[in-house]
């Protein structure tokens, strides 16, 4: 009888190694999917040259990115727009005056439609609520309107600087591109 | 548990259901043969968890498959589970095998298993198609030709087979819907055909227990688990007897475990060390020649004795006058005495296997023999390998894998230089490796732009050998009699002198090609090339001639400046004619490939074959680094886990 039990006991655990050789791969196989995929680290990009942009009219560019799914990378995909304005020059250093470049997210911090620039007014205004900023992002009122203005907070600032390119010696603004949170009266970095 | 187990049976019955299995004996003991079953059942387990498991990943389309299976090999589990699918559908076919004759040895087909024997024979072509209806699902070269050939085989039946073929295939010809459709097959019909047979087999088998021959005497009427005798059998498992004879389990179950474990150690090993073979993304344009899986490969050998309208012999008649013979054979066999029987059953095993080793044998042999074949293969391993060091380096465009390939210098380069260059040019090395021009009437283009190919041109002998200028109408020409002049009537020590200088001018010229395999070696010789671009302007008064930067005119001889490079080269294959180059009736055959900016329809070349090629001829193309990478990214992957 212990000969019966053993040879039971044997049978069952190779029958779980058996089980497990396909088992803890496929287990593992399954928890891919948890892993994190493709590098959104480096959204850091050079979008315009310095002598491209007008004092004081805002210019949107583009955010490209190449976007990773799974086994493909789909280049040159628009990941977001940014506003670009350049102030007039304000601070001066010796002789030399400091161009002042301020980047904004085009990502409406109320629903997250795409802020428009109203060249009548020159201000911000996004189409789909209303909601108004002036070029500094800061929230404006409506002239008439008896409508509060939607956007629970300013226009989102992006870090911005000044590059110069080494080959070509232009100077070219750069941006770091971040999205926020929608509807938050704080800046809230998205997950 | 034990009340729990209670409370689930009075509810289900199930220790009634299971009794057949449970208190199964074994009237002649366990033996070590019977495990054939179980492990094929194993086995066929196993295909249906890995193959669900694969689908999390797989995605059946002429541009995503191959990218696909490709992801699914990144991760060490992948790798791993692709591998254990791909060889245990080997292992299940040599598996069927083995049971069909062990069965066939028993006489375990006699009445009344007929329905047995005729399920377990009708589920093995099943199998058959449903492993092969896996293999063009990964996108490869050699799945989607097969796929392809085994449409045309199916196709040249008579009456139907044009109407299964397209609807096989999806179309025309192979494309998304035949990937569609396949896949349809082998995770959805064939499954579903196997399983159904399988389950009555497998009821066949508690409903008649072991055949007679099997347990090695007279009919005993233990062994047959008929209805009505089942509660007898409990019965006399429950009553205090003398030891009753040895039950299935755990005496039948152990043997059986033992055997599973062994060849799925045997599957696993082989699936982590070498992994399910991927092959390169299908692309008509590439070079290939199909086989079939080595299954099928007596029927491939059949097909060569049945040629054109007779094909269908070979592929649809003598199979399955095999198979039909071998569903009668119990009612051939069944007014026999045990020794006739055996000799029939030995005799049908002999030819049978006989005649399967010995067409497959002779296929194999044929293949070993045929020079041609064999470089065929070694090509197609080539391409393979070259398409997995690409995907590896980066994920895949939105077009698919085929562009891996097509956008590569490396492969499409000799393509493109075979059927627009090679009628005159040579590209060889200098032991004759390589595309050697049957007649060559211009210069051999291996290393052009190297330092080594341009000294070979400023040598008073070699300009004038078949590799450069010896058979073209330039060996009359001014720039052999200036290489001879310059060693007219001077003495050796001058000559050498000489030598030297022209080795600087050919360095200097080279680092003007700026091929990317020699950056290392012109960046280190920056003194040299200084030396070599002053005597070429100065005291060797190239520049006579030739333009080299701002010295010299265009006009008489091609332009030095940038020569080699990849601009130079783009404008001299697109148009020698150009007063860069050739200008006027200096040329002396050289077609133009490009000369059409505007139109490049028009042209021999399209901008992308022109890039290619001169990618090519300067080795400017990508090489993996030699540690692989899947492999760094398999051991982040285990080491993450
Ligand atoms: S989304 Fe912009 S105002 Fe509502």
């Amino acid at each position: 009888m212990r000969r019966r039990t053993l040879l039971k006991w044997i049978s069952g655990c190779l029958a779980t190694l058996c089980a497990s050789v396909v088992g803890i791969p496929g287990v593992s196989f399954v928890l891919q999917a948890l892993r994190k995929s493709g590098s959104d680290g480096d959204r850091v990009r050079r979008v315009a040259r310095l002598k491209d942009l007008p004092v004081g009219k805002p210019v949107a560019v583009p955010i490209l990115s190449a976007r990773e799914d799974a086994w493909t990378v789909h280049p040159d995909e628009v990941l977001g727009r940014v506003w670009l304005v350049r102030r007039k020059p304000d601070a001066k250093v010796g002789a030399e005056s400091i161009p002042q470049i301020v980047a904004f997210s085009a990502t409406c911090p109320h629903l997250g439609c795409a802020i428009q620039h109203d060249a009548k007014e020159n201000r911000f205004q996004c189409p789909c609520h209303r909601a108004l900023f002036g070029l500094d992002g800061e929230r404006v009122a409506a002239k008439t309107g008896v409508q509060k203005n939607p956007s629970p907070r300013a226009m989102d600032l992006l870090d911005c600087r000044l590059v110069t390119d080494e080959t070509t010696q232009e100077v070219w603004v750069e941006v770091t591109f971040q999205k926020f949170e929608q509807g938050l009266t704080k800046k809230v970095l998205k997950a | 548990m034990q009340s729990f187990l209670n409370w689930l049976d009075a509810r289900t019955d199930y220790r009634q259901l299971l009794a057949p299995i449970r208190m199964r004996v074994l009237p002649a003991g366990p033996r070590w043969a019977y495990s054939t079953a179980s492990c094929l059942l194993w086995l066929f387990i196993v295909q249906l968890v890995t193959g669900l498991l694969l689908m999390l990943s797989y995605s059946p389309s002429t541009t995503t498959a191959w990218a696909s299976v490709h992801f699914i090999e990144q991760t060490a589990a992948g790798h791993f589970l692709r591998g254990v699918h791909h060889f245990t559908s080997h292992a299940l076919i040599i598996l069927c095998g083995v049971h069909v004759v062990r069965v066939l040895l028993a006489r375990a087909f006699q009445a009344p298993r007929e329905l047995l024997w005729i399920t377990g024979l009708l589920m093995f072509p099943l199998m058959l198609v449903w492993a092969i209806s896996g293999n063009p699902l990964s996108g490869g070269l050699s799945g989607v030709s097969q796929i392809e050939v085994e449409g045309h085989i199916i196709g040249s039946t008579p009456w139907v087979g044009p109407l299964i073929q397209r609807i096989l295939i999806g179309g025309e010809e192979a494309g998304h819907l035949t990937l569609t459709h396949l896949y349809f097959l082998h995770v959805g019909l064939l499954p579903l055909l196997v399983i159904g047979l399988l389950l009555f087999h497998i009821g066949q088998v508690i409903r008649h227990g072991l055949s007679v021959a099997e347990l090695g005497g007279p009919q005993d009427d233990v062994s047959r688990w008929s209805a009505p005798n089942l509660t007898h059998l409990i019965a006399a498992h429950t009553s205090p007897l003398p030891p009753p004879r040895l039950k299935y389990y755990p005496y039948q179950t152990v043997r059986n475990m033992t055997v599973v474990t062994v060849v799925l150690g045997i599957i696993s090993a082989i699936a982590g060390m070498h992994g399910a073979p991927l092959d390169a993304p299908a692309d008509p344009t590439l070079p290939h020649t199909p086989r079939p899986e080595w299954y099928f490969r007596s029927l491939f050998e059949l097909r060569r004795y049945f040629v054109g309208d007779w094909e269908f012999v070979a592929t649809i008649i003598i199979p399955g006058a095999v198979l039909g013979f071998f569903v009668l054979f119990p009612m051939l066999n069944r007014k026999c005495s045990p020794r006739v029987s055996l000799i029939h059953r030995a005799l049908v095993l002999l030819v049978g296997v006989g005649a399967w080793i010995g067409l497959t044998g002779m296929s194999y042999l044929r293949d070993w023999n045929d020079a041609e074949y064999l470089a065929s293969s070694a090509e197609t391993e080539a391409l393979s390998a070259r398409a997995r060091d690409l995907a590896d380096r980066s994920l895949l465009p939105p077009e698919g894998a085929i562009t891996l390939l097509r956008d590569d210098p490396k492969t499409q380069g000799p393509l493109l230089f075979a059927r627009h260059c090679a009628s005159c040019h040579s590209h060889a090395d200098a032991s004759g490796q390589g595309m050697v021009a049957s007649e060559p009437s211009a210069p051999n283009l291996h290393g052009f732009g190297t330092a080594a190919w341009i000294s070979g041109k400023l040598d008073p002998q070699r300009i004038v050998s078949e590799h450069y200028f010896g058979k073209t109408k330039f060996t009359e020409g001014d720039m052999v009699s200036k290489i001879k002049e310059l060693f007219d009537g001077i003495e050796e020590a001058e000559a050498a002198k000489m030598r030297d200088d022209l080795k600087l001018v050919a360095q200097a010229l080279s680092a003007e090609a700026a091929l990317p395999r020699a950056a290392a070696a012109d960046h280190d010789a920056q003194a040299p090339i200084v030396t070599g671009r002053e005597l070429l302007s100065g005291r060797l008064a190239c520049t006579d001639c030739h333009k080299f930067r701002d010295q010299g005119e265009l006009g008489s001889a091609p332009d030095l400046t940038a020569y080699g490079s990849r601009e130079w080269l783009l404008g001299m294959i697109g148009n020698p004619q150009h007063e860069r180059f050739y200008s006027g009736d200096r040329n002396d055959r050289m077609p133009a490939f490009a000369e059409d900016t505007e139109h490049p329809e028009r042209n021999l070349l399209s901008p992308r074959e022109l890039n290619l090629l001169v990618d090519w001829l300067r080795g400017d193309w990508y090489e993996p680094p030699t540690t692989s990478i899947p492999a760094q990214r398999r051991n982040a992957t285990l080491a993450g886990n």
